[in-house]
Order: C-alpha cells, then structure tokens, then sequence
C-alpha cells in the first residue's frame, strides 16, 4: 500500500545537518496493524508525519495507494490524503467551538458529502461508536477516553483505507487505553482498516501485526507478531 | 460548509465577548465616522442635481483684468444680458437678477421682511423647482406678480390656494400672486423666499430702467443662462470671450466674458487667475481622506487583534489541516468570520450614525438622513462593507491559514512573537493618524483664534444693523433725533454696506502718480455723518467728514487704499472718481469689514448727503441692551410702519465670518478624538492580550521580587515607544499639510514645535491611561495562579 524509500529529514543548525530520519526504508501492505515504537527523539513522530503527509521529508521517495506523492502538488497531495488517511492524536484535537456531532462532520465538509448523506454517515458512526447520547456536547463536557473516542470517529468517518495514530492512548489510564486498542484491533481485523500506530507501551505494540522499533532516525528492528 | 464556518465564527464571538466587543465597536465607530463623513460629501455634491436642467445651467461671470493680475466678478450689465440672449442661437433661455435682496411683504395684518430674487421673466423655464400652483410658463409674465414658495404662501396667507390674491411690496405696490413654488430643499445653491419678475424693477425704479440702455461695463446685476441641449460650453466660449471688449468704457474693455457652470456653483467658488480651481471642495476632499483614515484605522485594529489571538485560532487551523482542509478553505472560512463581524459593525455603525445625525446636522447646517429607501446606498455601502471585510480580514486569513499543521498541533510555534513586528507597523500606522489628527484639530482652533483675538479695526460691540427703506431714509433726521434724545443711542449712521461687509468696488478713475492704463479698483462705502464716531474707526492722518457741504467733494481713505495708491503724502491730493474731481482730507486706520483672515481691504468713503441702504447705531454704554432694543424698536415702528423692526448685532455678523473655519475645526475635533478612541479601544485590547501571553513571565518576575511600578513599567514601555515613533512620523505630515492649509489665509498663524511637543505629550498620556488598566491587573494578580497554570 505505501513505500518510503531512502527517507531523510534533518534540519539545517548552523550548517550542521541535524538528522531526524536517516535514510530509512519500508513497506507496508494493505491490512496491516504495523505498531512504531523507540526511544523520545527516535524519529516516530516525524515518519508518521511524513506517511501521513502533513510533513514532507528532505530526501527521499514516498509512494503511496500507487502515486508518487513526493511529485504531486499540494491540491493533489490534499485530495489522496482525504480519501485515504484519517489521523488520532495524542492530544485529541478537537476543535473547542464544535459539538461532537460538527466535530466528526466536519471532514466530510472537507470531502464534499452532500447534507443528507453527512447526517447518516454521522448518525452511523455515533451509533457504531455509542456516543450518541453525547453528539450535542462541546470537547470540554467530555472525558479524555471519550474525547479519544471522538477523535477516532471523526478520522474513521470518511472510510479511509489508513489509520494513523500518534500516541492514541498516550493522554489516557490504562482501562480506557484498552478499550481504544481492542476498537482498532476491531477495525484492523473486521474493516480491513491499515492502522500504523506510534506508541510507547509494549502491550499496545503487542496488538499490531508488526512491530517496528526506531533508534536514531533508523529502523533498528522489525518483528512480525 | 457555510453554515459550519458561521457556527465557528459564532461561537467564537459568543466565547470571547470582551475581545468581540472591542472588534465589533472599534470597526462599527470606524464605519460609522466613514459613513457619516460620505453622506456628507454626497450632500455636498448633490447640490441643485434636483434640476432636470441641472448640467446645462449657467451663470455669467467676468475675468477683469487688473494690470495684469485677473479678478473674476460676477456682477455683469444688461446690454450683456440682452447681446447673450439675442445674439447666441446656442443660448436658449437668459435671464437677469438682481442677486438676493430683503424686501418687506405685506398681507394685511401680517409683515414680513424676507429675501427674495427678482429675475428675468424665463428664470422658471431654466430652474424647473417644482411648482405646486400656477405654471412656470407665465408665472413671471406680468411685472406686477410675485412667485412665492410654500414657506411664505402659509406664513402670509396661511394656504398654498393662492393664486390671484395680492401682496402688497415695500409698502409700494400690490403685486398678484401667479405662483407657488415648493420650498428650496437645503441643498440648492440658490435660496430665496419668493420670486419677483425683473420687468417689476424696471417699471419702478429709475436706475434700473436706464441700465436697460446702458453699456456693456455698467455692472450691476447678475445672469443666468441655459444652453440648448447638446451645446457644450466649450464650443460657445469662444463666441463669447471677447463680447465686451469693443466698448469704449474699462469695465468692459478689460473684461472677458465666461461661463460657470451649475454643477460647480457650490464646490468650486473660489476663483484664482480666472479659473474657478478650488473651494468648499478642498474641504470636501479632506474629509473624504479623514473618513478613509478613521475606517483604515478601525480596520487596522481588526487586523491587530485578530492576528494578536491567532495563536488561540492556531491549534483549529492544525487540525482542520489535518482532518482534510486546504489552505483556501481555511482563507475562506476566516474571510467568512471577518464577513459576519464587518456586517454586524455595519448594524452598529447604522445605530451610531443615526444617533449621531441631529447633533451632526445641527453642528453642519445641513439636513442628511440615511437614505434607507434607495437601492444605489444599499448597493454601494454592502459593496463597500464586503470590501473591508476583505481588507480587514485578509491579513488574519492568510495568515492563520499558513500555520504548518505539524508545529502548531506539537505546540513549538510562537505564534504571537513572530508576527509582533507586523503588528507594531500597523500599530504606528494607526497612531500616526489619530496624532496627526489631533495636531491639525489644535492648529486650526489656535488658527482660529488668532484671527478671533486680531483687532477689527472699530468697535463691534453693542453695534447694531438695520436695513433701510425709502420710509426709514425720509424720516431719517427724526429718527435720529428721537433715538439720541430715548437714552437708548449713543450715535447713529447711515452707509451703503454694513460695517462687516463692502458691497460695492469701483475704479478710481485719476490720482498723482497713475501709470498710463493702469486700473486701480477698491472697495467703495457711502457714508453719511458720524459714521466714523458711530464705528469707533480712528483717524491715522488729516481729518474725518464734518458735514460741511464741501465734504461731498472730499474723500477719505484707509491705509490700505493709500499704500494701493502709492502716495506718500496724501492729504489735499486731487482724486477723481465718478468723473468729480475731488481731494484727499484724511486717512483712516484699516478695519477689517471684510475677511478677518486677510488683509484690510483697500476703502474709498464717499460722504453722501442721501439716504443709504443700512442704518447702523450704536447703544448707549450703560443702558440694558434688552431694555434699550425695546425702546429702539417703539421708535422706529412709529417712522416706519409698514414693516417690523428688524436689527442684527455686528458682532454676531462678525462672528459669522468665523463659521466655515469653526465648523472645520470642530468637525476636524470630532473625527480626531473618534480616530483616537477608536486606536486606543485596540491598543485596549492588544494589551490585554499582551498581558495575558506574559502572565508566565510576570509570574517569575514578581516571585524573584519585582514591584507593581516596575511590572507596569516593563509593559508599557513598548506601546510608549510606538507612540512616540508614531509622533515622529506624523508630526512633519502634519506640517506640511496645514503649512499648505495656512496659505490660504494671509494672516495666519505660524506652527511652531509646541503643537507637536503637546500632540505627543496627550497622546502618551492617553496611551498609558488605555494600557495601564491591563498592565496594573496583570502585574499585581496573584503570581502563584498564573505560575500554577502552566
């Protein structure tokens, strides 16, 4: 499904090259449950950026669902990028001003789903995802496990093909972590979602199909579960 | 997508009301003053456009030619009135008048002293004001009728039914009424009462009927004339030049005839080198400009505070990046927000201007309303609300929209640093305005009021004008003598003009020294005995007219006639005007009738042994002047019957010759005090901002032991800066510009530093007062809180 190829990241400080990401490779297929792991610095962040095409790396080729997304122009890059990644943070990101209901709508605004066809793909998520009781409700009236929650209907409701999770459960307690883990492995097994994860909990890891540790801007090692 | 942008912008007004208010009042103030100042200048340019005849309108001026130095006057003869009507196939209508004059008219019982014009019998063919009675064909047919505007009809007869009745005029003649007009609306440059025909002048006055046959130069009346449709000024101009210049007679010989058209009558009557350059325009186009800057100020603080709190807006920027928005999206969404806060200005702004109007008219002399029905105002004021809501909201929407989604989600932009330096321009930018605002505000009142603090030259106080009429002028002697003896008059005089204006110039035809076809013209009064007492003018030179019969042959002068005449010692030399020889007695100190702001005009007075135009008294000094008026006014009821007794006080007419630079300077005041509420409402709220993104700061500070004068210092020192940086950039504009305004007037203040020293001294003043509040509030909360917070 994607391919990096000789990636680099690196900032220029005082001429020096600060490497972030170090010529590094990978593959990874439709359907996988791939987890990155590494110490703070590694470079997790960064590759999942860079997969996930909010940054774009210094060298290096990125192909992506067959296009060369290191040529393509940010119109294009938009356009692959809203039919095939959703994003979930850390920090939930949700946008403070919008109820739960016009927070999860609002990437179908993006995509230009018609007004009918948003209120039942919305209507289907909240009830897929329980919270419908909670669609008038602002972020700041919800618990951090459900503001989560929220932030995986709202990067699940256009159907993408690839879920990226930066730290998913990392703002959560551990019950609430697992209840997040079990819904993409849910995702992973009966959708046949992608999901690349950036985690820092083995016993998360352990939910993907592979694990992938980082050191240094580099693949350290990769692990098949 | 809208409706999603319209909840967001919303909601995010609703949330930070503070910060909302002072947006939303700051540009609705800014589109208010903008809004007030262009139904201004539209009125000002609206003038006689009511006119279905408007662009082919004309009235007949004069370019004299005074060695070499051209004067245009408007006063022109009636053989020039007949040539231009019988000669010109291109001239369709002309018509005569004898300008605006106060006559009394009579309906039994009731009188009334009003203006009114008498004009050629085609004037109402040319100025179509709409008629309620009577048709505009003959309504000026007969020169024993009279044409009256609804105004008059109801205050003589108390109907506009009429047609046929008769008022009776100046206590002479009957004339039938044949028409009534609607009353002139405010903004017609010609304004008068009722209308007589010029035939009526003819048949009963003498001079007027020999002016008839007179020559081209014998200058005493008005013209109007309309072009036939389709001829344009330039093609007759030619024609019409040089009509005057075969008679023998220097009034003609030297003239030119021009046109002046109609639709420059009201802004552009100032007239230099025979061109009508400049005027009420020139006032026109500063306020125009100050509008524009009130609004780009107001605008300014939008794009400051939006900008300001953008780093609250920078986290929703990142995530609707990165949920799958593009960056014109996002330019779209914020140009919505600034859409709906600039159209709900625009509600305000409508509040304030119509709260603001009847103080506005009144302080104007005009009568603006919001055209709320026209189409054309809605059409041009949304475009123009649409246009700021683009200008204000572009800067914010670009660059919000910018943020890379990566650093501001992670939180390691610093937002508010970054674009701190745009910010402090816009900051100057603004401040310059309202600085240099308040610096032409004080220049023209100090303007102002040296002109005011200037000696006049006589005495204007407890001076008193009434117009004269033939009963008045055949009872005068008695008159006189009963108002001496009352108590209530000290003295009292009679002169062709009023002491605060010279009606008549002439040429002086021979003096001592006359270069061989030069011209000398000078401000002319008829004045019979104590004319000079009763004015408190002084003598500088020879003597004053002591009613001797010999004294209709003597001549006396002010200085700036003398220095005009270039004689050196000019008593006992021989002068001839008006074809008598006559000689010089004495000199007089210059008084300023006319313009306070220029110099002296030069003045002939001719002793007259006729009865003149304008009585002018003076009360006695220790008498009530209410008392005293009483009196005044039983006397001359009983010498002059037909008429009510009417007066104006000199220094009322004098005062009136400061109106136009007053009201300039309060208006001037007004817009600068709004430019600096307005700056100072963003500076509000750039410091709260400020405040709040230092709150972290200001904690460590005060725990390692700093005072609340030192915080408050620390905060306000940056602002301070700006402001002075601001008086540095405006101060030489503002000179320049009002050394440019000054000229105009010869005798003017100069600017020196002070005015500047004061601008910038009030104007940090008043941005401390503004950022203090929030400076204080930061500095002495509690730094345990904000230190907590973080």
């Amino acid at each position: 499904m994607l391919s990096l190829q000789h990636i680099s990241k690196y900032y220029q400080v005082s001429g020096l090259k600060n490497f972030v990401l170090n010529d590094l490779s990978l593959e990874i297929d439709e359907g996988e449950f791939v987890s990155i792991m590494g110490p703070s610095g590694s470079g997790k962040s960064s590759l999942l950026n860079i997969v996930g095409m909010l940054d774009e790396p210094s060298e290096g080729y990125h192909y992506f669902a067959g296009h060369a997304v290191h040529q393509l122009k940010e119109k294009q890059r938009s356009a692959l990028y809203k039919q095939y990644i959703g994003f979930v943070f850390q920090a939930y990101h949700l946008i403070d001003e919008l109820t739960v209901y016009e927070n999860i709508e609002t990437p179908l605004i993006y995509q230009d789903f018609k007004g009918a066809e948003r209120k039942a793909m919305v209507a289907d998520i909240l009830d897929r995802f329980n919270i419908v009781g909670k669609k008038d409700l602002f972020p700041a009236q919800l618990s951090g496990g459900q503001q989560q929650l929220v932030g995986i209907a709202r990067a699940l409701i256009a159907k993408p093909k690839l879920l990226l999770a930066d730290e998913p459960t990392g703002n959560l307690n551990s019950k609430q972590g697992e209840e997040i883990m079990e819904l993409f492995r849910k995702l992973n097994k009966e959708d046949g979602v992608t999901i690349i994860q950036v985690t820092h909990s083995e016993k998360n890891a352990e939910y993907g199909s592979r694990i992938i540790n980082l050191l240094d801007g580099k693949i350290e090692s990769s692990k098949q579960l | 997508m809208i409706k999603n942008y319209f909840k967001i912008a919303w909601r995010n007004l609703v949330n930070n009301k503070v910060y909302s208010a002072i947006n939303i009042l700051g540009l609705a103030g800014g589109m208010a003053v903008a809004l007030l100042i262009a139904l201004w200048v539209n009125n000002e340019y609206s003038y006689d456009k009511f006119l279905p005849n408007y662009g082919q309108l004309y009235q007949v001026w004069r370019n004299f030619n005074s060695n070499g130095e051209t004067l245009t006057f408007s006063s022109t003869s009636l053989k020039l009135a007949d040539a231009l009507r019988n000669n010109f196939p291109e001239i369709e209508y002309a018509a005569e008048t004898d300008g605006n004059g106060s006559h009394g008219l009579m309906v039994g019982e009731k009188k009334f002293y009003l203006n009114g014009s008498q004009v050629g019998s085609d004037f109402l063919k040319m100025f179509q004001y709409p008629m309620l009675q009577g048709n505009m064909k003959d309504a000026l047919k007969d020169p024993y009728s009279i044409v009256l505007t609804k105004a008059t009809a109801i205050a003589l007869f108390g109907s506009v039914n009429v047609i046929n009745k008769t008022v009776r005029i100046d206590n002479k003649n009957d004339l039938k009424v044949t028409g009534v007009l609607d009353d002139l609306p405010g903004n017609s440059s010609l304004q008068f009462k009722y209308l007589i025909p010029f035939a009526y002048m003819e048949a009963t006055q003498a001079y007027v009927k020999q002016a008839r046959s007179g020559s081209f130069g014998a200058n005493a009346f008005l013209i109007y004339v309309k072009l036939k449709s389709g001829v344009s000024y330039s093609q007759l101009a030619p024609k019409i030049k040089n009509m005057e210049k075969g008679e023998n007679n220097i009034n003609a010989k030297n003239s030119e005839v021009i046109l002046h058209p109609m639709r420059d009558w009201h802004l552009y009557n100032s007239w230099k080198n025979g061109v009508a350059s400049g005027g009420f325009i020139e006032y026109v186009r500063i306020f125009s400009i100050i509008g524009v800057l009130v609004l780009l100020i107001a605008c300014i603080n939008f794009i400051n505070l939006t900008t300001a709190r953008s780093e609250k807006r920078a986290r929703e920027v990142g995530i609707r990046k990165a949920i799958g928005s593009q960056r014109k999206q996002l330019i779209f969404q914020f140009l919505t927000e600034s859409t709906i806060i600039t159209f709900i200005a625009f509600l305000f702004s409508l509040l304030f201007v119509q709260i603001a109007l009847t103080p506005f008219n009144a302080l104007t002399g005009t009568t603006i309303g919001i055209p709320v029905q026209s189409a054309p105002f809605w059409l041009i004021t949304i475009s123009c609300v649409l246009f700021t809501a683009l200008i204000a909201g572009s800067k914010p929407a670009f660059y919000l929209s910018s943020f890379n989604p990566v650093k501001v989600l992670k939180g390691t932009i610093q937002i508010g640093r970054s674009a701190s330096y745009s910010r402090k321009i816009l900051v100057v930018t603004q401040f310059s305005c309202s600085i240099a605002l308040i610096i032409g505000t004080i220049v023209i009142y100090r303007q102002i009021q040296y002109a005011k603090n200037r000696p006049p030259g006589y005495d204007i106080n407890r001076l008193l004008t009434t117009s004269s009429n033939s009963d008045l002028g055949k009872n005068y002697q008695a008159l006189k003598d009963e108002l001496l003896q009352s108590g209530a008059v000290q003295s009292i005089t009679q002169a062709s003009s009023p002491a605060t204006d010279i009606y008549l110039h002439n040429n002086i035809d021979q003096w001592p020294g006359k270069f061989g076809g030069e011209t000398i013209e000078m401000g002319v009064v008829y004045i019979t005995g104590d004319y000079f007492k009763t004015l408190g003018m002084q003598v500088k030179q020879g003597r004053e007219y002591t009613g001797i019969a010999a004294d209709t042959l003597n001549l006396v002068f002010n200085e700036s006639a003398i220095k005009r005449l270039r004689l050196k010692e000019p008593l006992s030399q021989p002068i001839q005007y008006n074809g008598n020889k006559m000689k010089i007695v004495g000199v007089m100190k210059d008084a300023l009738m006319t313009s306070p702001f220029a110099k002296a005009d030069p003045t002939m007075f001719v002793y007259s042994t006729y009865p003149q135009d304008n009585l002018i008294y003076r009360l006695a000094p220790n008498v009530n002047p209410h008392s005293a008026i009483e009196k005044i006014s039983s006397i001359f009821a009983k010498y002059n019957p037909a008429y009510p007794f009417t007066y104006k006080f000199v220094d009322d007419d004098y005062n009136q010759k400061f109106s136009q630079e007053v009201l300039i300077g309060k208006l001037s005041g007004v817009f600068a005090a709004l430019a600096i509420c307005i700056s100072c409402l963003g500076l509000f709220g750039l410091a709260a901002y400020i405040a709040e993104q230092r709150t972290k700061e200001i904690g460590v500070r005060k725990v390692l032991g700093a005072t609340v004068s030192q915080l408050w210092f620390l905060l306000s020192k940056d602002f301070v800066m700006l402001v002075i940086i601001s008086c540095i950039i405006a101060s030489p504009i503002a000179h320049y510009l009002l050394q440019n305004w000054l000229q105009k007037y010869d005798y003017r203040i100069t600017i020196g530093p002070g005015v500047f020293l004061v601008s910038t001294f009030v104007a940090i003043i008043i941005t401390l007062l503004t950022i203090s509040f929030q400076a204080v509030k930061a500095a002495i909360a509690n730094p345990v809180k904000s230190l907590r917070s973080e």
